[in-house]
């Protein structure tokens, strides 16, 4: 309990959503890889800070039924990992290119499916239930360091694979090869649009984070 | 680093005065890198890690606009140093991103090297207000340049000064550095003389 005192006598650290607000904003309209690592690497920088937290606020559920900080990480984990391989397949059948690409234009259906994730500041609109193929399975009473640490790293291995796929991407002409959502063909994307869907899915994400890490953090303060 | 490498490195520190016997422990805290043309070399969101000094190549510092389009803030090429300073020094996150738009080759240093160099070599001091100096002068003489300029002048004076490897760079680069449309400045590279 000592530990999470001095953790929580840290000023509360929200302002990533703020910072990235902008550059959300410009992303709606258009895409450009630029744009898209920046966020990344926004959002990269705060994992430390979570790396840093103490398993009980980690494996901690806001309310009954609320995923803890590990669970949402591990849900962004089991979604991206659904797409590694789609990715990867794109990007060797898409052809490389000599000139630099234009910012990319959404096409309205996959526009509006990205801005169903894309949080507007601390906002998630369009709740939604989680299919059960995404929901994390974890044990959460018994996490160790040992298990929190596996699911930190291979978020760590998928995004790093983002990463690499959008600084390959910028390399490629993306306008000729689609690839399907994890949640099946009614949903295509070209790859700069699921590399947005995916970054913004993780925004969203990311705000849930801060949500959960006020109130697992409330009690303790009280 | 070969010696040619070399010879052109401590030329860019000509105030400093070196030792022979220190000269190896100088040349030791340089690495080479290279970079592929369009290679990122430092982006936003990235802590800048190397001062950088420029061998080979021309590379360009930006930022992304509202429309994600990039706007340049300026340029490095043969002979220049390189790298984002602000996140360099204070080893914060960058805003701006470092993109090499030739090949380019550059001598970097990193951040507690690039520091010791004033310990180790008094000079350094001097270099470093000079250097900064310069800098500071730059910005400012660029921000009346786009404040009071017609884009015809902003254009022939860029031009006038700028070095030949800078002029073969794609043109949308040279036009959002000089705050002008890509149509524009294909329209004045047309018919403006300097």
């Amino acid at each position: 309990m000592i530990h999470i005192n001095i953790y929580l006598s840290k000023k509360p650290e929200f302002c990533i959503n703020n910072i990235n607000q902008s550059l959300q904003r410009m992303a709606s309209l258009f895409i450009s890889p630029e744009n898209q690592l920046q966020r990344l690497n926004i959002l990269l920088n705060d994992l430390e800070r979570l790396q840093a937290m103490p398993i009980a606020v980690l494996t901690s559920p806001p309310r009954p039924k609320a995923w803890s900080i590990i669970e949402i990480i591990a849900h962004l984990n089991t979604s991206y990992g659904l797409y590694v391989e789609k990715v990867d397949r794109a990007l060797e059948q898409s052809p490389d290119k000599e000139t630099e690409n234009e910012p990319f234009k959404a096409r309205t259906w996959q526009r509006f499916v990205i801005n169903g994730q894309r949080p507007q500041g601390n906002i998630r609109k369009w709740k939604m239930k989680t299919l059960k193929k995404f929901e994390p399975l974890l044990d959460l009473k018994n996490m160790g360091p040992s298990e929190v640490n596996t699911v930190f790293q291979i978020f760590i291995g998928y995004y790093g694979h983002l990463r690499n796929a959008i600084l390959a991407g910028r390399k490629k002409d993306l306008s000729k090869v689609k690839v399907n959502s994890a949640i099946g063909p009614i949903v295509n994307f070209y790859l700069p649009e699921c590399f947005e869907f995916l970054i913004c899915h993780t925004e969203r994400h990311w705000v849930q984070i801060a949500e959960t890490e006020q109130r697992v953090r409330e009690p303790f303060i009280a | 680093m070969d010696e040619t490498d070399f010879q052109r490195l401590l030329g860019f520190f000509s105030r400093v005065q070196i030792d022979p016997e220190q000269v190896s422990q100088f040349r030791k805290l340089w690495t080479v890198r290279t970079f592929e043309r369009s290679e990122l070399i430092t982006e936003a969101g990235q802590t800048e890690r190397y001062f950088y000094f420029v061998l080979e190549g021309v590379q360009a510092i930006y930022i992304l606009n509202q429309r994600g389009e990039k706007v340049v803030l300026g340029f490095s090429y043969s002979g220049s140093p390189s790298g984002v300073f602000d996140s360099f020094i204070a080893q914060q996150p960058s805003s701006t991103f470092l993109e090499a738009l030739k090949p380019s080759r550059l001598l970097a240093i990193r951040l507690p090297d690039y520091e010791s160099l004033f310990e180790l070599f008094p000079d350094f001091y001097a270099w470093g207000y000079h250097f900064f100096k310069d800098i500071l002068f730059g910005r400012l003489f660029r921000e009346v340049e786009l404040l009071t300029l017609s884009a015809e002048e902003r254009y022939i004076t860029f031009m006038r000064r700028c070095p030949d490897e800078l002029k073969v760079i794609p043109q949308k680069y040279l036009a959002s550095y000089l705050n002008m449309k890509p149509e524009t400045f294909s329209r004045l590279r047309a018919s403006a003389r300097y």
